[in-house]
């Protein structure tokens, strides 16, 4: 129960991001989907790998993916959908823990949940990387491929 | 002046525009490299970081065109935007749009505001969804929606007084913070920390720090570093206001 409510959760807050971004009304829900399946994606992997990294890793990949697909089909850029995909990624609640642990001096606290931060954002950042890097190699092959195509055709 | 350095005028007007609403540099760089091609230069060079654009553009005849654009920025994200100005490019690259004709459609959209009902809007159901979403109950929820809207008017009302987004962030954090630890303690059965977490991710500079991965992975070292240093002060700002407040009220 309480899953659905975070998830449910997940895509208010993105689409709420999406419309103060002034993402175009056709492309909101799907961005703000994009930001619910982001979310389903690293509670998945949570469950099947644990930790922090490996997640967010997979859940940053995803969100750059979906966005980079999403691009393709809607024609538009895809950074809108990215940054509404990974609206539930952002580690919020770590960020605040760790300077209110830090506040009430709990050293221990405020470097455990400093840690988690810096997971999550090195986590996504791998990840969405990762995609991008092999994005663009399969962009070029593909280029290369048809360049030679239409070099037999002549 | 010259047809020449004209068109190069409203190119850098298009780059300006699209950096300020949220687009990464590299995508700056090729647009306006690809329209000056298509207008007729046999070599553009293009240098944009997220303060500054640079271009000169060479033309077959042997003359060189330069300009510069300054950036200062706005801050206001407009994903609408971007992607007007995205088809207006290609639709120049295509050549099915005229010099002319894109001249007075940039001009079109210089002139379209922000709509502020949009930004009270969103930002009412991100605070909302992002507090309940990170473990606030539905009452923490509408508590958030609330300052979300006294983070707005902040926004809107404080904003062009403060110097730079540093001290606005440090500012508005510290307010918002406060209200929401007194309220807090006022109501007992609201969260303050769950209230300030939903708070917190309306002003977590998320679009910088997406794009400054970004432009360092593609190569834009420079810009993607005064990016991220950019976002860090800011977030480190923002933690700073809310935990002054913490600190004095006590939750």
């Amino acid at each position: 129960m309480d899953v659905t409510i975070q998830i449910i959760a997940a895509f208010v807050g993105s689409l709420g991001y999406g419309i103060i971004f002034n993402v175009r009304r056709g492309h909101l829900i799907s961005a703000a989907f994009g930001g619910m399946l982001t979310w389903a994606v690293y509670l998945i992997s949570a469950a099947v790998t644990g930790g922090i990294i490996a997640p967010s890793v997979i859940g940053g990949a995803f969100a750059a993916m979906y966005a980079e697909i999403l691009a393709r089909i809607r024609k538009a850029p895809a950074n809108q959908f990215l940054v509404v995909s990974l609206m539930p990624l952002v580690p919020g609640r770590a960020l605040y823990y760790t300077m209110s642990c830090a506040v009430q001096r709990d050293w221990l606290e405020s470097r455990y949940y400093g840690t988690q931060t810096l997971q999550y954002a090195l986590g996504i950042a791998a990840g969405m990387c990762l995609v991008w890097a092999f994005w663009d190699m399969a962009r070029k092959i593909a280029e290369k491929k048809r360049q030679l195509q239409t070099e037999k055709g002549c | 002046m010259d047809s020449r350095n004209k068109m190069l005028n409203m190119l850098l007007d298009i780059g300006e525009e699209l950096l300020k609403n949220g687009a990464e540099v590299k995508r700056v760089e090729d647009t306006l490299e690809r329209m000056g091609r298509a207008y007729g230069a046999v070599r553009m060079n293009v240098f944009a970081i997220t303060s500054s654009i640079t271009v000169t553009m060479a033309f077959a005849d042997d003359q060189e065109v330069t300009q510069m654009r300054r950036i200062v920025n706005s801050g206001a994200t407009d994903f609408s935007r971007v992607e007007d100005l995205n088809g207006l490019s290609r639709r120049f690259c295509e050549g099915t749009l005229a010099a002319e004709e894109l001249q007075r459609m940039i001009g079109d959209e210089k002139k379209k505001g922000l709509s502020r009902k949009r930004l009270y809007l969103g930002s009412i159901v991100t605070a909302a969804g992002m507090c309940v979403f990170f473990g606030g109950s539905l009452a923490d929820g509408a508590a958030a929606a609330a300052f979300a809207l006294l983070i707005c008017i902040m926004q809107e009302k404080l904003q062009p007084f403060c110097a730079n987004q540093m001290i606005f962030n440090l500012i508005c954090a510290f307010l918002t913070g406060l209200s929401i630890a007194v309220l807090a303690r006022l109501v007992p059965f609201l969260h303050g920390d769950q209230i300030m977490i939903g708070d917190i991710m309306l002003l977590i500079p998320g679009i910088a720090m997406t794009n400054s991965i970004k432009d360092i992975m593609v190569g834009d070292t420079i810009s993607g570093i005064m990016r991220l240093t950019e976002s860090l002060l800011w977030a480190s700002a923002l933690a700073c206001g809310f935990m002054a407040a913490v600190w004095i009220v006590g939750i």
